[in-house]
């Protein structure tokens, strides 16, 4: 049977995409970027005085035909990066309260399409272990103090990344867990696509 | 499920020589937040109790637009927002009394299948990860992958989001039953390899046995329950469909990974039998005064929706998750098991915390 999965890895060949040193192989229209004018109804005000705030965006499609998605996938910005982390970059993955579809894309990440293990980027179960925290979700009350627990447990440097317009505004469900200003990474969408999330973790560390 | 009732779930009184373990509710082994004790003497485990309210969320229906309140409900549970967005939706227009077309009937059939198939694929994928059985699972991973993409070109969004409103639906069926046949090959030849591997197989054969029929979902039909919603679904055309329910008598996690397995494959026929579908409908502003309700088959098992209308806007809304069942039966399954088979068991049900943490204000 050990020869059976041993001839399925070779015999499926090399899955992973070039991604980010090439364009995306196949990326969704939502979420992507938008572009358009004038001010249609927008239920998180992602969209007002004709300004697109991507950090607020559910990208639900209220807003088309008015604004239109661009396929772009960089929608994300870092404020901080940690070129000490090049080599390796741990993430812990902390859900304050999500719908689990960003638990799932950030998962993802690690799928054969995606491989962000090529790019030193590793997932760890303990936050002692972590480079980065990556918080997904609205702030449930619940979670309030294992988010404390965690954030303290990191050793420095240390990373505080958003994930998805929960955690970074709140979205459409809630309020978000830290304030915009502590992030270092913003990583937009609802949830953001797993080419966002890998392009945006290479460039926290510092590519 | 309201705090206050979360109560209601039974509680272990300690013997002499137990102690707890407490597990989670953050840990890179769950994939969602939960808290879990774990009580027991030193191997055996005699007790678990799951605690959902970490992550319990209060979500602001009442007094909302249909439009607005569907935003939320997709984001109950993001992972099957199709099965609570269209349950969601075919309460509404219960209430409002509204026609629906058979082309959006069949839309919804495609939907709630392609996120039956990839549900079921990340559940036998992480069913893999605990036997550190590492070509299925990443083989597993990248077919789940593909199944979004697919997800993603028929309904713009890889979860659904925005792809509904009452009596419409904009998912396109074009082209996607050739890339469905081939997932569906390779699903198969997976699939063969992991029935015939002894090592992972024990880790599932009699772990987790259920003790009751309070059960629902793939955790039921693999106790020998004939219990599905799309049998006697009022509303959806199933009948018109190559669908049958998959029965096992196992009643542990090898009978709930195979009936997901053989699941997967009868998806993959449901949905070449709906022929092509095309956008359907007209979205349109509701409104409205009723009361209405409905139920289908999520991935999990059996979701409802009541919805209460006054003048178009939410007057009242209660759902039952699946995973309220399915935590009781996964607890008392748990019971005489070992640590080891903690996490084949859990994933088994597949249950899904978000939507079951969840408060209607």
């Amino acid at each position: 049977m050990s020869n059976f999965w041993f001839g399925e890895g070779i015999r499926k060949g090399r899955k992973t995409e070039k991604f980010p040193f090439a364009q995306p192989d196949d990326p969704p229209a939502r979420p992507s970027g938008l572009e358009g004018s004038g001010e249609p109804y927008c239920p998180t005000e992602a969209i007002k005085n004709g300004k697109w705030d991507q950090g607020k965006c559910i990208f639900c499609r209220l807003c088309e035909p008015e604004y239109q998605p661009t396929g772009r996938q960089d929608i994300f910005s870092v404020k901080k990066t940690e070129p000490a982390l090049k080599k390796s970059f741990y993430i812990y993955k902390l859900d304050s309260g999500t719908c689990g579809a960003c638990n799932v894309e950030l998962g993802t990440i690690f799928d054969p399409q995606f491989d962000a293990n090529r790019l030193n980027i590793f997932a760890t179960n303990s936050p002692r272990h972590a480079d980065a925290i990556v918080i997904m979700g609205i702030l449930a009350e619940g979670m309030r103090e294992a988010l404390k627990n965690a954030y303290e447990a990191m050793p420095e440097p240390k990373l505080i990344i958003a994930l998805g317009a929960c955690a970074i505004s709140g979205g459409i469900l809630g309020d978000s867990p830290m304030v915009r200003e502590d992030y270092h990474v913003e990583i937009a969408g609802c949830p953001p696509s797993p080419y966002t999330i890998l392009e945006a973790l290479a460039r926290a560390r510092g590519d | 499920m309201p705090p206050h009732e979360y109560g209601d779930l039974p509680v272990h009184k300690m013997a002499p020589g137990e102690f707890n373990f407490q597990y989670g509710p953050s840990t890179g082994g769950l994939m969602e937040s939960v808290g879990i004790t774990l009580t027991t003497p030193g191997e055996l485990i005699n007790s678990v109790a799951v605690d959902f309210s970490f992550k319990s969320r209060k979500l602001n229906l009442r007094g909302k637009s249909i439009r607005d309140a569907l935003l939320t409900v997709e984001r109950i549970n993001g992972f099957h927002a199709a099965s609570n967005s269209l349950a969601f939706l075919m309460s509404v227009e219960d209430a409002l009394g509204m026609e629906v077309s058979e082309e959006v009937q069949k839309a919804r059939i495609l939907q709630l299948e392609l996120e039956r198939i990839r549900s079921h694929l990340e559940v036998i994928k992480r069913l893999c990860e605990p036997a550190g059985f590492g070509v299925p699972v990443n083989q597993l991973g990248y077919l789940r992958e593909k199944i979004s993409r697919i997800i993603s070109r028929a309904a713009g969004h890889r979860f659904f989001f925005g792809a509904n409103a009452p009596g419409y639906c904009s998912v396109s069926g074009s082209g996607i039953n050739e890339k469905l046949r081939e997932a569906g090959k390779e699903f198969q030849r997976i699939y063969a390899g992991l029935l015939e591997s002894k090592i992972f197989l024990n880790r599932l054969q009699n772990n987790g046995l259920t003790r009751d029929n309070f059960l629902t979902g793939p955790a039921a039909r693999a106790s020998g329950l004939r219990y599905d919603s799309r049998i006697d679904s009022a509303t959806l055309p199933y009948g018109d469909t190559p669908f049958y329910p998959v029965i096992r008598e196992e009643k542990d996690c090898f009978g709930r990974f195979n009936v997901r397995g053989e699941e997967i494959l009868n998806s993959i026929d449901i949905i070449a039998s709906l022929g092509n579908i095309k956008e359907t409908g007209k979205p349109s502003l509701q409104e409205g005064d009723g009361q209405g309700c409905a139920r289908l088959e999520s991935p999990q098992g059996d979701i409802f929706y009541y919805a209460g209308l006054n003048n178009g806007l939410i007057e009242d809304i209660w759902h039952v998750s699946p995973g309220t069942l399915n935590i009781r039966a996964f607890q008392e399954s748990m019971k005489g098991n070992i640590f080891t088979d903690f996490h084949f068991n859990w994933e088994s049900f597949g249950i899904w915390i978000s939507e079951v943490g969840v408060v209607f204000q």
